[in-house]
């Protein structure tokens, strides 16, 4: 049975921007909007751009206990962040194999855990499995909008209330604001590498605060931005993707998420396997590489060595502020050195390839620290 | 979206414009359109023979890869040097600079087989697409 897809609240703005309406993880999403993706991902990086990313999963996890009962499902500590902020996390089986990326909001006495939309449902039920008596998992998908404004000239658009309260906010901080009858969330995070904010809201004030939105945006050119920009940004700054770089057959050790590994926090599902992986040495590792020459790596492209498949490309495509080929891959460890030389199988034909740092793109707004 | 009348149509989406035993082919405004960004296309060799129906080459969009079947059998004259060193101009004007290959064709024939343009529109109509 295929039941039809869900709309966002933003969905009759999508079609007023006519943005390109695809299937997306049970969701009608814009993967684009008329001037294409490669002006799109441009936009944000020299300007702002608006994401629509309510299709996303929200939980709140409440009672007696759910700030540690949140940490003991997630490889990040929470422990150690007070109310106000927020962190990126892996959560993990207990092989250590990735369930979801998820950022998880420290809310004083409960938590707020946003997944991805293609693993809302079976994230939902990992938290309601584990939960203990007395933990309440609140699944607010549906009430709440997620909006994310991403860009260097993101924070000086913004129109008060909002402009004030975020000047105190830094990277990975948070704060609410009580707007036209509705509280709302703004934290200072993302996912392109540029500054900006996620900003959460009630979805009965999603038509006001687009519109508001977009008339303090008018003056540095703010544009919506679909999911297939939204991806090329990601990628240009490596960050992992589920269903890409990120997967149940995968661990964080080796998927370039060893930073959100806290093993000295205390125990946390996988933590067992994934010490016993540390401790065994990894078999693959995630590397960036650069292609020679304009044909493009594709997501599950072979990495071949004499013949024989030795690792696979997680993602790949043109990056429109490089103006190159480029991408990820998992391959065993001796190949990941700046320099190596990487063969990739393009549907019968060779890509030559090079390992570069990452970031590839480094020149982003984001404000660390 | 637009499909102009003198030119034939394959199902695959790609136009085909006859001129005397020469034809001229690319990609549909519908093809560009699905595609998006086209950031790098891979065209035959002056001389090479293709045979209708089979891989003549490849269109590489920021968000995926397709391969392009030839409309006709024949021999290639000419390739169109612009939409190499500037693929988004297939973006821009699928019909006119956005042509892809000039084929001299081996049976004048064999253009019969493909689509009007009214019956292209009704495809991309069946497809989905704006016609």
């Amino acid at each position: 049975m295929s039941e039809s897809p869900r709309r966002t609240p933003f969905h009759a703005r999508h079609l007023e921007f006519e943005g390109k309406m695809v299937p997306f993880a049970g969701w009608e999403m814009p993967v684009q909007y008329p001037r294409g993706i490669i002006h799109e991902h441009r936009r944000v990086r020299e300007a702002a751009g608006l994401f629509d990313v309510s299709h996303m999963g929200r939980f709140y996890l409440r009672g007696a206990g759910s700030i540690d009962f949140t940490n003991s499902l997630i490889t990040n500590n929470l422990a150690k962040l007070g109310e106000g902020q927020l962190l990126y996390s892996a959560l993990c089986n207990e092989t250590g194999g990735i369930i979801d990326d998820v950022t998880v909001y420290h809310l004083g006495d409960h938590a707020l855990l946003v997944a991805n939309a293609a693993n809302a449902d079976v994230v939902e039920s990992w938290i309601r499995s584990h939960a203990p008596a007395g933990i309440e998992v609140d699944n607010a998908t549906g009430r709440l909008a997620q909006l994310a404004l991403q860009g260097p000239r993101a924070e000086e658009m913004l129109g008060e209330p909002f402009a004030g309260a975020v000047e105190a906010v830094g990277y990975y901080g948070y704060t609410q604001v009580d707007w036209r009858g509705g509280q709302i969330l703004i934290s200072r995070n993302g996912y392109t590498g540029e500054d900006g904010f996620e900003i959460y809201l009630p979805v009965t004030c999603a038509d006001e605060l687009w519109t508001a939105l977009f008339d303090w945006g008018q003056a540095v050119g703010l544009e919506p931005i679909g999911l297939g920009a939204r991806d090329s940004l990601r990628m240009e700054v490596n960050y992992a993707l589920y269903g890409n770089e990120l997967s149940p057959d995968v661990s964080p050790l080796e998927t370039g998420l060893r930073w959100v590994v806290k093993f000295k926090k205390g125990d946390f599902i996988g933590r067992e396997a994934l010490l016993a992986q540390k401790k065994a040495g990894l078999e693959r590792t995630l590397t960036g590489f650069a292609v020679d020459g304009k044909r493009l790596p594709r997501h599950g492209y072979p990495i071949m060595e004499n013949g024989e498949q030795v690792g696979v490309v997680t993602s790949g495509g043109f990056c429109p502020s490089l103006e190159k080929g480029m991408g990820m891959a998992l391959v065993p460890p001796r190949l990941t050195e700046v320099g190596s030389r990487l063969s990739i199988d393009a549907r019968g034909r060779v890509i030559e390839a090079q390992v570069v740092e990452r970031p590839f793109y480094k020149d982003g707004s984001v404000k660390k620290g | 979206m637009e499909f102009p009348d003198g030119l034939r149509y394959t199902k695959d989406h790609e136009w085909v414009r006859a001129e005397g035993d020469e034809v001229v082919f690319g990609v549909t405004d519908y093809a560009q359109d699905q595609l998006g960004d086209i950031v790098y296309v891979e065209l035959p060799e002056v001389g090479a023979e293709i045979t209708q129906g089979e891989a003549f080459g490849s269109v590489e969009a920021v968000k995926a890869v397709a391969d392009m079947y030839s409309p006709v059998t024949g021999e290639v004259v000419a390739v169109n040097d612009t939409v190499n060193d500037d693929p988004a101009v297939i973006n821009s004007s699928p019909y006119e600079e956005g042509w892809m290959v000039r084929a001299k064709l081996s049976d004048a024939g064999q253009l019969d087989d493909l689509l009007s343009a009214a019956d292209y529109a009704q495809l991309v109509e069946e497809l989905g697409g704006e016609a």
